[in-house]
């Protein structure tokens, strides 16, 4: 075997060189294998370790049955690479590619009959798909040679499959997964069963038994000498051949016997039905193998002694008869140009050798005496006589056998009439050599068949034998078989001279529901379920993507949320009524938010909820808190603002009704599943809430504000972190909005005064003199006239500074009443904010001359500076210390060192408003305008 | 602040993590500081060496002190022997995505440039290509290893987020069809990001059932905490739902295709093999540690995720066009056959058997994908790579050895002996069938008919048809590429053949199961 695979490698680069003349070389290594075969003949083991892990061997041993199966490989592999030589020219494309798959193959072939080990086997058992799909697709230019290839391997390799998990099953059950020891102690079980039925599987499909018979007929696009190899001697004999092997162990086991026998007859007579309608020769023999294959499988499967003598040896002359026929097939094939079985005619004294060959294989095939095919015929009836069923179908299979084997030898090579006799050039010694010594060996198989009965046997004896169990032989006497024999030839001569009337009722009888079109309906089918699932879920789009999760989601977690009912847990509805109307007003503004179109008016209602939320702080009575979230909305409120100018105002495109309506009952249930969520997890409190000490812990620091004590005193480390990000996020939003220009600072100065000019409206000419001399915001001299509003610069004017001190005032009372830093920063933030609107990217630059990253810089600084300090201080990072001292106007003040703390998040803040004032608004500005957009002002 | 102990950290066996973040961060002052035209000189063998030394750190460890068997830094990162093998498959993996990475002409010169705007031509005038790749890569891929090894929730979602942030990123950098990769980075982070969601919610559910983050702790709460099973479940689903997302399996599965067709070729490359790895890691770790014990809860769901998983990845990549989203769809029936495997629990030897199928699997399966990846960076036309279906046609005439490995690893994607893939499922299938998943395994043998039938009809495309007039050129591969393919063609072939070395490894790896 090892010899082939190197044979295989060498193949192409001989074939390169010599031409088709190397199939003769090559065909040396298979008919050396020959006949190490039969003169080793005796058993023998050979065990290499491989994935001791899986207690995976390379385990070979030769017995009867391997033998017999080497004999056939081997010897039909050699016989067919000398065909081969002929068959083909040297030119022809790809064929040293084919000589080293055809080699390979044998090799694989040879291997999975010799493998000892149930995975060591199905990786032969893969190796001949694969190399058969190489070998069936040789004419790959043609569209039926790929669609044939395709089939045969997906059909063979989905059979494969279940066949590897039946026999790691099987291996499960035994212990072990050498074929040797399983048939020696058989596993039983449940499991054993299922496997066995996969494992069935997978040899049915290989041997094309019903119902995967199809890829058979379908193969034989390939060239003639695969069919002749693969489709008659080798390939589809692997079923069988595992069916044989395993047969002694399990043919009792429940399924196994009804299995084989009922799919095998089925497959007897479908096929040789089948192969009556045929008109091209090599269908007609595919279909005759197919019913073969299904006796073959009926014979070795039962699990007697007279069984699987006859089985076997049926094997035998099969392979014999059956390899010939093929290879006369392709002699006519090569010589005509035509297998067509209506267009052939007088090939009787065309090609005499040939037709003599083709006469015997036949005659053989239907079990005539004194040849090979009469013997194990004989055999297989006597198996049976004493299941009357049984042999019904297998003469009535036989019948057709006849029948059929008769219209191969007229449709051949008879001389019909009306009909030009075919031109034919006479094949080569190289063609019929071969078909000759296979001829031979035919005769020999009926006339010396004692001869073989010893090795036959010796794989027969794994039964006990039965009473009157006879051995092979061609003349037993008068005994039943014989009549049934004559019978058969009788009946299937009648019904090959009736081959008008049969032709008539098979028109009539003509299924419509065949296993091929069921899998062409199938792997349609597929497509189309492929097709339309992935329209359905690959739209591409993300929210399609987002109802999938969206859905998983409430299926997976929302289930469990479902079982966990009820959830237990008092409801308190509310501590104040009026907590109901602003959760009420939050639920409205929500809806609102959804179903707007203009983005502006989305924005607006979703800012409602933001405030919303923080009247319910406030209610719950932590002002401190409300105060914060009613900054940060407004912030929030403005960047979203300033960003949606560059945006169209209305959202783009309506979504379908019915869509928005799916999409409304997904966002229903998710909200209702995170609320239930929420409200599972705070009813599942058990522990006292960490929160609970806080008022305590913001006493005990000095001040009554929790949110600024948390901030700047018990989670100052936190602070300091998140203002950090703060800082690089908004690094981030500020780089993406300048791309690759660095921000400058705006001068006055340099302005065109055209800010925010409206491209469409004439700009009114002022005269100079009309200009006020001062005006209240010197940067509103930049915008364009039509932008200006008195009424505005007057309010940001007068403003502006009152709220810079309120800031402040937050900022150093924040440690004991609402306010901080943090909240300071954003009323900061919030004044600048007016100067912008009313004055522009200019005026901004004026309000605070400072660049944002001064103030960010300086915040963080402060941050880290006061965490040091503390730890030079004290030993601690932040440690706070407290001075208290009275300043005029405003009171008392209580300074804690934390104050300090607080002034850098309330520079940070500052800095970050400003930064995207400048970014969002001034640098947006600034583009819109060299773009000449019209800018829409809020 | 009174009373926090310094952790101990045992810096030894972080080795290998601690490097990769180490040059990671190098990698980004690089970027800030060196010369623009120095970057890739520098970053090239920085990374590869990192890589390199992180996996002979992983071996030295394993060699000097065998398989540690107590989690370290405080409980929060196992280093059991899982662990080790799964950072020896990530940085094996890694290393060769890099060597892809390396190939110039993967990525944008100037990614906020907008899309054929003036701007964009400007930068790939002056020529290069981002090399902030690198140390993102480097991010990324201790993202992975943190992800796989993490012993508690929170850094795990560390690990997770450290993993995936730089990864959506990456996915946006493509050289060529910019507005497909910028649009598959957009969705892997906004799905990415409301994955993420979820685990972080679960993690929450979780702690507030267990009253603990620690695997292990939580673990040992499962038979303790009474009357608060609906957090624990709710929990466990919302986990489920942030992990299965990462695994990319059904219904989670979406983003996959479009990513993967989307991504740069490397990166995509790296994100099939090494976050796969990563993320099965994690999946392990959360649903075999963690809720262990709650075996008999989460598997009937595992059951129903891993069928839709196999059946939806193998049918749905019937009707793919594109070589990518076809690779994609193998990717997500693979993680279908990697859930047989997590299901297949039972006993502590089943347990170290499907384990060590599991990691097996991983490796033979990341290897086979980074080869067919490179593969496909070399099949290019004018537009770039050329990823429809149709260009591939009658490429095994024009090259031959190309093809052909290609057609071997989707012969090993499919399963055949003498691949690796053949080892791999064999390992896992026989795992499941011995964890009482039979049905299980009997979809996962339909779905690979399935698949195999799509992975033939390429191979069929690839050398039974004529080639197109106008096929797409085969690009003079770069040594990385040229190595890469070289690589993962050699190693499925001796994991097909000779996988015995690799089973003991992933043997001795899972023996001790993971550390608690």
């Amino acid at each position: 075997m090892l010899a082939h695979f190197v044979a295989a490698v060498v193949a192409p680069v001989a074939v390169r060189r010599l031409g088709a003349r190397a199939f003769w070389l090559i065909a040396a290594v298979p008919a050396a294998v020959t006949g190490w075969a039969v003169v080793t003949r005796g058993s023998r083991t050979e065990v290499f370790s491989w994935v001791p892990g899986y207690q995976l061997d390379l385990a070979f041993r030769m017995d009867a049955l391997a033998l017999l199966m080497v004999v056939v490989v081997a010897g039909v592999g050699a016989l067919v690479l000398v065909y081969c030589g002929g068959y083909f020219n040297s030119g022809d494309v790809g064929l040293p590619g084919f000589a080293g798959m055809f080699v390979a193959f044998a090799g694989a072939m040879l291997g999975l009959v010799l493998a000892d080990d149930l995975v060591l086997l199905y990786v032969f058992w893969e190796l001949t798909t694969v190399f058969s799909y190489l070998l069936i697709g040789f004419h790959a230019e043609e569209r039926n040679s790929r669609r044939a290839a395709m089939t045969a391997i997906v059909v063979t390799t989905f059979g494969g499959l279940a066949m590897l998990v039946g026999l790691i099953m099987i291996g499960l059950a035994a212990g072990t997964f050498r074929i040797s020891e399983i048939i020696a102690r058989p596993p039983s079980g449940a499991t054993v069963t299922a496997g066995l039925v996969l494992v069935l599987v997978g040899a049915l499909s290989k041997s094309a038994l019903i119902p995967f018979h199809f890829w058979l007929p379908g193969a034989m696009a390939a060239p003639t000498p695969v069919s002749a190899y693969l489709h008659a001697a080798a390939m589809v004999k692997a079923g069988v051949y595992l069916v044989a092997r395993l047969s002694p162990a399990f043919a009792d086991v429940s399924p196994w016997r009804t299995i084989t026998v009922v799919f095998g007859l089925a497959t007897m007579i479908i096929g040789g039905w089948r192969a009556m309608r045929q008109y091209d020769l090599k269908l007609l023999l595919a279909f005759g193998t197919v019913s073969q294959l299904g006796f073959l499988v009926v014979m070795v499967g039962v699990g007697t002694w007279a069984a699987a003598l006859a089985g076997v040896y049926t094997l035998l002359t099969h392979a014999a008869f059956k390899a010939a026929s093929f290879m006369v097939v392709g002699i006519i094939d090569h010589g005509t140009g035509t297998r067509d079985l209506r267009k052939l005619s007088g090939l009787r004294s065309a090609a005499p050798v040939t037709c003599v060959c083709g006469v015997i294989a036949a005659a053989s095939m239907a079990g005539l005496p004194p040849l090979g095919g009469f013997v194990s015929k004989e055999a297989d009836f006597a198996a049976f006589t004493d299941d009357p069923v049984v042999l019904a179908v297998l003469v009535l299979g036989s019948i057709l056998t006849v029948a059929y084997s008769a219209r191969f030898v007229w449709g051949a090579f008879a001389v019909k009439p009306g009909r030009e006799p075919t031109v034919m050039h006479g094949p080569g010694v190289s063609l019929s050599a071969p078909v000759v010594v296979l001829t031979v060996a035919t005769v020999l198989l009926g006339l010396a068949a004692p001869v073989f009965d010893p090795i036959v046997a010796r794989y027969a004896n794994a039964y006990p034998p039965g009473p009157d169990d006879e051995h092979l032989a061609l003349w037993h006497g008068f005994t039943l078989p014989l009549g049934l024999s004559a019978l058969v030839l009788l009946a299937g001569a009648a019904l090959f001279v009736a081959r008008g009337a049969v032709s008539r009722v098979q028109a009539v009888l003509h299924p419509h529901l065949d296993a091929e079109r069921t899998y062409r309906l199938i792997m349609h089918g597929l497509d189309r379920a492929a097709d339309q699932a992935t329209r359905f879920t690959q739209r591409g789009s993300l929210p399609v993507y987002l109802r999938f999760i969206l859905f998983a989601l409430l299926m997976m977690p929302g289930s469990a949320l479902l079982a966990g009912l009820p959830w237990g847990g008092a409801v308190r509805l509310w501590d104040v009524p009026a907590e109901a109307v602003v959760a009420g007003l939050i639920c409205v503004a929500a809806l609102a938010t959804v179903n707007q179109t203009w983005r502006l008016a989305a924005v607006m209602c979703a800012g409602v909820t933001g405030v919303g939320t923080a009247t319910m702080f406030v209610l719950h009575g932590a002002p401190d808190l409300g105060l914060t979230q009613f900054l940060t909305e407004t912030v929030t409120l403005v960047a979203f603002v300033l960003v949606l100018r560059r945006l169209p105002p209305k959202f783009v495109e309506r979504q379908v009704e019915g869509i928005r309506r799916l999409n409304a009952v997904f966002a229903a249930a998710v909200g209702l599943l995170v609320a239930g969520m929420a409200y599972v997890a705070v009813n599942a409190r058990t522990a006292p809430p960490a929160s609970a000490g806080y008022p305590e812990a913001a006493i005990e620091a000095g001040g009554h504000n929790i949110v600024n004590i948390g901030l700047v005193d018990l989670r100052a480390w936190d602070t300091m972190g998140e203002s950090s990000v703060l800082l690089i996020a908004a690094a981030g939003v500020i780089g993406l909005i300048y791309l690759r220009r660095t921000p400058t600072m705006p001068r006055a100065g340099e302005s065109s005064g055209e800010v925010w000019a409206r491209p469409g409206v004439p700009s009114f000419e002022e005269p100079e003199a009309a200009r006020p001399a001062a005006t209240w915001l010197r940067g509103s001299e930049t915008l364009s006239a039509e932008r200006r509003s008195i009424v505005f610069e007057v309010t940001a004017w007068t403003v502006f500074h009152p709220m810079l001190v309120l800031s402040l005032f937050l900022l150093f009372s924040g440690h004991g009443t609402p306010g901080g830093g943090f909240a300071a920063g954003l009323v900061a933030g919030l004044a600048l904010t007016m100067r912008y609107l009313a004055g522009g990217r200019y005026e901004l630059a004026d309000a605070l001359p400072l660049g944002p990253g001064v103030c960010q810089g300086a915040g963080l600084t402060v941050i880290t500076v006061t965490g040091l300090t503390g730890l030079l201080i004290s030993g601690e990072v932040f440690r706070e210390t407290v001075l208290d001292w009275r300043l005029p106007v405003l009171g008392e003040i209580h300074f804690p060192t934390s104050t300090i703390f607080d002034i850098g998040v309330y520079l940070v803040v500052i800095g970050v408003v400003l930064d995207f004032l400048r970014a969002m608004g001034g640098e947006l500005d600034r583009q819109v305008e060299e773009e000449g957009e019209e800018v829409i002002t809020a | 602040m009174n009373g926090i102990q310094p952790p101990t950290i045992e810096y030894g066996q972080l080795m290998p993590l601690l490097l990769v973040f180490g040059a990671a961060i190098v990698g980004v002052l690089i970027e800030a500081f060196a010369p623009r035209y120095l970057r890739k000189a520098i970053h090239v063998p920085l990374t590869m060496l990192t890589l390199l030394g992180a996996f002979g750190l992983v071996i030295v460890q394993v060699l000097r002190d065998g398989v540690p068997t107590a989690a370290v830094a405080m409980g929060a990162i196992a280093v059991d022997g899982p662990s080790l093998f799964i950072w020896g498959v990530i940085l094996v993996l890694s290393v060769v995505s890099v060597l892809l990475i390396n190939d110039d002409d993967n990525f944008v010169a100037s990614a906020a440039a907008v899309p054929g705007s003036p701007d964009e031509e400007e930068a790939i005038a002056r020529g290069g290509a981002h090399t902030e790749v690198y140390p993102l890569a480097l991010f990324a891929i201790g993202g992975m290893m943190l992800f796989a090894a993490s012993n508690d929730l929170l850094i795990m979602f560390v690990g997770l987020e450290v993993m995936s942030l730089p990864l959506y990123l990456l996915c946006g950098l493509a050289r060529r069809r910019r507005l497909l990769s910028q649009e598959s980075s957009v969705k892997y982070f906004l799905l990415g990001a409301f994955s993420s969601a979820f685990f972080l919610y679960g993690m929450a559910m979780i702690y507030g059932y267990a009253g603990t983050v620690d695997l292990g702790g939580i673990n040992d709460a499962l038979g303790r905490v009474g009357g608060q099973d609906t957090l624990l479940y709710l929990g466990t689903a919302l986990l489920g739902v942030g992990l299965f997302f990462k695994i990319g399996a059904a219904p989670f599965q979406a983003w996959k295709p479009d990513v993967y067709q989307g991504a740069p070729t490397p990166i995509t490359a790296l994100m099939a093999s090494g976050t796969l790895v990563a993320a099965f890691g994690a999946v392990l770790r959360v649903f075999w540690v963690a809720l262990g014990n709650l075996d008999w809860d989460w598997r009937p769901v595992m059951w129903g995720i891993a069928i839709l998983t196999m059946i939806v990845g193998a049918i749905l990549a019937i009707t793919q066009t594109d070589i990518k989203r076809m690779l994609a769809y193998s990717s997500i029936a693979h993680a279908g056959f990697l859930l047989t495997g997590v299901i297949a629990t039972g006993e502590a030897t089943q347990n170290a058997n499907s384990l060590s199928a599991l990691l097996f699997y991983l490796l033979a399966y990341g290897i086979t994908t980074v080869g067919a990846f490179a593969v496909v960076t070399m099949v290019r036309d004018a537009g770039g790579e050329a990823g429809h279906l149709s260009r591939w046609a009658g490429l095994g005439k024009r090259s031959p050895a190309l093809a052909g490995i290609f057609a071997f690893f989707l012969l090993a994607f499919a399963g055949i002996p003498l691949t690796s893939g053949f080892f791999g499922k064999y390992a896992v299938f026989a795992a499941a069938v011995a964890g009482g998943a039979l049905p299980l395994v009997v979809v996962g043998v339909v779905s690979s008919a399935i698949a195999a039938f799509f992975y033939v009809r390429v191979i069929v495309l690839m050398f039974f048809s004529e080639p197109a007039a106008d096929g797409p050129t085969i690009a003079v591969p770069s040594a990385g590429t040229a190595a890469v393919v070289a690589l993962a063609a050699a190693a499925t072939v001796v994991l097909g053949v000779y996988p015995q070395p690799v089973f003991d490894l992933a043997d001795a790896a899972a023996s001790s199961l993971f550390v608690r």
